[in-house]
């Protein structure tokens, strides 16, 4: 199955592979395991882009002439589906007007004006003059879901907030009447079966599930390997700060820097009412404070520091009471503040 | 097949049938399956040309990608033209190509290849043999271009030399096509045809 898909799409393949040569690294060197997944992955991502590539029928086009009440006048249609034009883009230079979903389609396949062959990019497309737009949206369309027995008929610019509210749509979701939970289309409702498509919910999700956990062993398994790497450098680290002063003028020195660089990270803040201050914040709101601090990158080391300070019986004796705070409140818009991101 | 390809073809359809050249008859179209893939166009020889008087029958085959890129068209009245085939009635023409626009309609092609029959691009060939006639031996070329629009076309002028040549060979047993093919090719040289048949 992967072989047909493969020698069917080799140019994509190749294409895709060569977006990432990481990747490509990776299924080269992996093992057999490895190599069938990524493939199962290629073969999704290969899947999606020969439906794009070899598709038109889904193309977005303009809407068909004899769903229009009376003669359209010949300017208002796409020169490539000739329908009236949908969503329309013009030429920057010969102003020639189609529809977004056609131009796209042409320009795809060839850089020139599909009338008059002029060069043409996608970037040489602007929106079209409002005096089109507002002839456009004067024209009154009937319903897509006529079929299925709507009679609204419409004025174009309302036309899409109508479709979708219009009952009759055949693919409108309804909620499933036994209890599945599902949201069925109209159309489909008939053929629902709760229990089929319940159980292929879960098969899909026993599928991630699995995939998850392998990704999970994966992870943790590093992690692990990780931490051990992380305490060796630790010991080793304690050994040479202990056993040479020099090195522990640099250690002392690196972490001053690092409060500095957080610091410098946040943002300026201004306090707008030094009397109205939280000075002796409850347990809850220490552990806030705590978590904010360590998300915001605060050196661990001044962690614990930090949190013993933020009551006020530990500030400087300037701050430490609500009488002083209020009389020295002009003094204080000389500190420097910053703002903690969070809660 | 695709649904805007269905959805232009029939506005095409309707758009040739409206048009001034179908009250002219210069040109005509009609439809050989219900899918709308395959049509059957017509064309009528233009004035002062060897094809005048002569109605030209040709194959269009819609792809599913129309309009984005051109439909197959390919002459089934047998013709000698440079730019058509004598063999097969495959037509180089650059529109039909590389030079497609999506905005080109069944009634532009048809009005293109009528076009094509009144100046032809014999530095462009499709078939070297008739080019080369039509550079070296014009007057041969315009003899032998009405007489297979005589022969398959239903033009007006009739060469009862040529016809008693053709019906030599035939007499040896020769298909008519095939006599007439190869004795436009050696300039209607009867001996050189034969020598060429039974070489």
């Amino acid at each position: 199955m992967f072989a047909d898909i493969f020698n069917t799409n080799r140019v994509h393949f190749v294409r895709l592979l060569s977006t990432n040569k990481k990747l490509h690294k990776r299924i080269s060197s992996s093992s057999k395991k490895k190599r069938k997944r990524f493939c199962n992955f290629f073969r999704i991502l290969i899947n999606v882009d020969v439906a794009r590539h070899c598709k038109i029928e889904h193309l977005q086009m303009g809407y068909d002439v004899n769903r229009f009440q009376g003669e359209v006048d010949e300017e208002l249609t796409c020169p490539i589906c000739s329908g009236v034009l949908e969503d329309p883009l013009q030429a920057v230079m010969c102003e020639h007007a189609f529809c977004r979903g056609c131009i796209n389609e042409w320009l795809s396949r060839q850089p020139t004006c599909p009338v008059d062959r002029n060069a043409l990019t996608t970037s040489n497309l602007r929106a079209v003059p409002r005096i089109l737009r507002n002839l456009l949206s004067r024209l009154s369309i009937t319903c897509d879901n006529a079929p299925y027995g709507c009679t609204a008929v419409l004025k174009l610019d309302a036309y899409n907030s109508h479709l979708e509210e219009c009952v009759h749509n055949p693919k409108r979701p309804f909620p499933c009447e036994k209890g599945c939970g599902f949201d069925i289309p109209k159309d489909e409702l008939k053929d629902h079966n709760c229990v089929r498509e319940l159980r292929s919910l879960i098969v899909k999700q026993t599928e991630q599930m699995g995939q998850l956990k392998t990704v999970l062993t994966d992870q943790q398994l590093t992690i692990n390997e990780l931490k051990r790497e992380l305490q060796l450098f630790k010991d080793f680290m304690r050994a040479m700060r202990v056993s040479n002063p020099a090195m522990r003028a640099i250690a002392d020195q690196m972490e001053r820097d690092e409060v500095i660089r957080w610091s410098s990270a946040l943002a300026r803040a201004r306090v707008t009412r030094w009397g109205g201050m939280i000075s002796t914040p409850d347990d809850a709101l220490q552990l806030m404070i705590k978590r904010a601090l360590s998300e915001s990158g605060c050196p661990p080391h001044i962690l614990d520091s930090l949190m013993e300070n933020c009551h006020e019986r530990r500030w400087p004796r300037g701050l430490s009471s609500l009488e002083t705070r209020q009389n020295n409140r002009r003094i204080y818009d000389n500190y420097i503040c910053r703002r903690i991101p969070g809660e | 097949m695709a649904n805007m390809a269905v959805s232009r073809i029939k506005r095409e359809f309707k758009e040739v049938m409206r048009s001034e050249e179908i009250v002219q008859c210069s040109i005509k179209i009609e439809l050989v399956n219900d899918s709308w893939t395959e049509l059957r166009g017509e064309i009528a020889g233009p004035p002062d040309t060897p094809y005048e008087g002569g109605k030209f029958v040709l194959e269009i085959k819609v792809p599913e990608t129309y309009p984005f890129n051109p439909p197959k068209v390919r002459f089934i009245t047998r013709i000698w033209h440079p730019n058509i085939s004598s063999v097969t009635g495959a037509i180089c023409l650059d529109i039909l190509k590389d030079n497609w626009a999506a905005a080109m309609t069944l009634r532009t092609v048809l009005l293109s290849l009528q076009a094509l029959l009144a100046a032809a691009e014999p530095d462009d060939p499709q078939d070297a043999v008739v080019a080369y006639q039509f550079k070296d031996k014009h007057e041969l070329f315009l003899l032998t271009a009405k007489h297979w629009t005589n022969a398959y076309a239903g033009g007006p002028h009739t060469y009862p030399d040529c016809d008693s040549k053709i019906q030599r060979l035939k007499d040896m047993g020769i298909d008519e096509h095939d006599a007439r093919a190869v004795l436009s090719k050696e300039n209607w040289n009867l001996e050189k045809a034969t020598e060429c048949l039974f070489s």
